[in-house]
């Protein structure tokens, strides 16, 4: 036993307490999902709204890091898929009376198919074309949700009935708090399992090196296809929720600004880090309400910020929290 | 009906010309594209209507508006992209659209949201030429629009400005390393950027609407012509701005006013799927 190396034989010793660290860490984050299933319970109205609206926000940008911070796509389409997922579920619910579930369903198809339309232009394009592309790819389907105005009312904004599922009715936004804190914390379990597995870290591999990827047997195209599947799918539920919760969408919430803000969120709160998009939804979500009686200010705030992002935390809120391990993540990030 | 669309298409494209170019000179020398600069032609707009407030006589207030620029640009540079060289295309993307949002939030922080306008420039009496009605704006707009790009390209060619900036397209490190001082030449084109937004902004403010928002739109067309022309060619920028202009008007005047809107959109797409080089541009090889 003397010839083996100290590496070896700390590989060779079983892990003693990995199970009770997982019992632990899943006992913890399942206190954390009944904390946040209180505040309901003790918010007044508005607070409650604004809640829920983070909720959306999480959901998007999480989408939305997949495609910019794990798979280094430099893609524009967010809003699009935010667009699809919401104009899917208004018309499903209002127009062809489908059951919630169904409709939910729906919207989650439609924008996965988008982000597989979507995907075929990044197989050939890089950097800032692909950023060109998708961003007109956005606008032209902002045209068109004005355009069609038989199936969507045009400008005049199209209005989303309030649905339920299983006897539960989703009427009110205590309820759909609820609904939505049930949809986030599934997809921020179910992607963060999917980026830890091999698909996930392909999609890192691709990112950092395209060329070195492809030549030790990862493929970028379908890698690239599967990223953009999954987000768009993601995002489009985002915006699912965005109509639930405000019964009336209408085309110019679809546009450049939208597609802005989701950009910020996942930059400020880090790239590549799903804890980070939370952060960043619940920063930039909450601001611009205390804000908004000053024109103007709330932009400023949100260019300051990415800034200050920029030049002194290159990795965001997360990197900020990791380096104080207040934050427990791997970032994937050279 | 064809001559009168085609020119008033080429009035407005040579305004989608000259904001691609402004965008193309920035991009040839320091590669990074600048969705701030649609943001910069509404930040000229709005230098102008503030001076005019203010009781500044036009030509006076046009001359601020570049000085002002030109000055922004430069802080821009200097403040925020330095500090930043080397950083990842998504980095540079994300500081211009830092810029962008700063901007707009400053000029409705100080002007709210209402839409504005301008005194017009000139009052000539449009002209009438075989059946086809000249609009004298718009022939000030292509004869300013012009003279600039013949500025340009003799600047380009001829000068020592212009073999510097061949010289830092071709290789910053190699320009450095013949006595350029790269930095100040990229702060340089920085301003020289938003100078030209500036012009641009000059010649279409007396005719449209000013507001915080207005840059995105021309930002967009901008984008459609540097994709037509090929991005990162001077001569590109100009063709395929013009040529914008005119497809769009061609195709509200021919299928519905409606596509007037999607027109760049669908130039864009098409251009990047079917020949992502553009008519001028050569195509990107990868290095590996």
């Amino acid at each position: 036993m003397n010839g083996v190396s100290p590496a070896a034989k700390a590989a060779q010793k079983p892990a003693p307490k990995a199970g009770r660290v997982l019992r632990w860490k899943n006992a913890g984050l399942f206190a954390v999902l009944v904390l946040l299933a209180l505040p309901p319970f003790f918010v007044d109205d508005y607070i409650q709204f604004i809640l829920d609206l983070i909720l959306v926000y999480v959901m998007v940008s999480v989408g939305f890091n997949i495609v910019l911070g794990y798979a280094g796509q430099l893609a524009f389409a967010n809003a699009a898929f935010f667009g699809l997922g919401a104009y899917a579920m208004a018309l499903c619910l209002g127009r062809f009376h489908w059951p919630f579930a169904a409709a939910l369903v729906t919207a989650a198809g439609v924008g996965g198919g988008a982000g597989l339309l979507v995907s075929l232009p990044a197989l050939r394009l890089r950097a800032y074309y692909l950023a060109i592309v998708t961003l007109a790819f956005g606008e032209l389907l902002r045209w068109g949700y004005v355009h069609a105005s038989s199936l969507t009312h045009g400008s005049a904004g199209l209005a989303v009935p309030a649905a339920g599922v299983f006897g539960l009715h989703f009427a009110t936004d205590r309820a759909r708090y609820w609904l939505f804190l049930v949809l986030v914390a599934l997809t921020l379990w179910g992607s963060a399992n999917l980026l830890r597995s091999r698909f996930g870290r392909s999609l890192a591999a691709v990112r950092d090196n395209e060329a070195a990827a492809a030549a030790i047997g990862v493929s970028p195209a379908l890698a690239k296809i599967g990223a953009f599947s999954w987000s768009g799918s993601i995002v489009a539920l985002g915006g699912a929720m965005y109509a639930l919760l405000l019964g009336r969408i209408s085309p110019e919430s679809f546009g450049l600004s939208q597609l802005l803000l989701h950009f910020s969120i996942v930059m400020i709160g880090g790239l590549g880090s799903l804890l980070g998009s939370v952060l960043g939804a619940v920063i930039l979500t909450a601001a611009p309400e205390l804000l908004r009686d000053i024109p103007g200010l709330e932009e400023i705030l949100f260019g300051v910020l990415l800034i200050a992002v920029l030049l002194f935390m290159p990795k965001g809120v997360a990197g900020v929290l990791g380096r104080f391990s207040l934050l427990r993540e791997r970032l994937y990030l050279s | 009906m064809a001559a009168q669309l085609v020119l008033s298409g080429i009035g407005q494209g040579s305004i989608y010309a000259l904001v691609a170019l402004g965008m193309t000179i920035l991009f040839r020398v320091t590669t990074i594209v600048n969705f701030a600069h649609g943001e910069l032609f509404m930040a000229g707009a709005f230098v102008i209507y503030a001076l005019l407030r203010w009781g500044v006589p036009y030509p006076l207030a046009m001359l601020g508006a570049i000085v002002f620029l030109f000055a922004l640009g430069n802080a821009v540079e200097r403040g925020l992209m330095r500090p930043l060289a080397g950083a990842p295309h998504i980095s540079l993307a994300m500081m211009t659209v830092a810029l962008s949002y700063l901007l707009r939030g400053a000029v409705r922080f100080v002007w709210g949201g209402n839409v504005r306008s301008l005194p017009p420039l000139f009052s000539f009496a449009p002209v009438e030429v075989s059946g086809v009605i000249i609009d004298a704006e718009d022939l000030v707009i292509i004869l300013s629009a012009a003279a600039l790009l013949a500025v340009f390209f003799v600047l380009m060619r001829y000068s020592q400005l212009g073999k510097y900036a061949q010289a830092v397209t071709d290789s910053a490190r190699g320009a450095a390393l013949v006595g350029i001082n790269v930095p100040a030449f990229h702060c340089l084109m920085w301003g020289v950027a938003a100078v030209v937004a500036a012009v641009a902004s000059i010649l279409v403010a007396p005719e449209t609407m000013l507001y915080p928002d207005m840059g995105a739109r021309v930002l967009l067309r901008a984008f459609a012509a540097m994709t037509l022309g090929g991005f990162g060619s001077l001569a590109g920028a100009v063709v395929g701005g013009l040529l914008m202009g005119v497809i769009e008007q061609l195709a509200g005047g021919y299928v519905s006013t409606a596509m007037i809107d999607i027109a760049s959109y669908i130039v864009i797409i098409a251009v990047l799927l079917l020949r992502p080089a553009g008519l001028f541009g050569r195509p990107e090889v990868v290095r590996v």
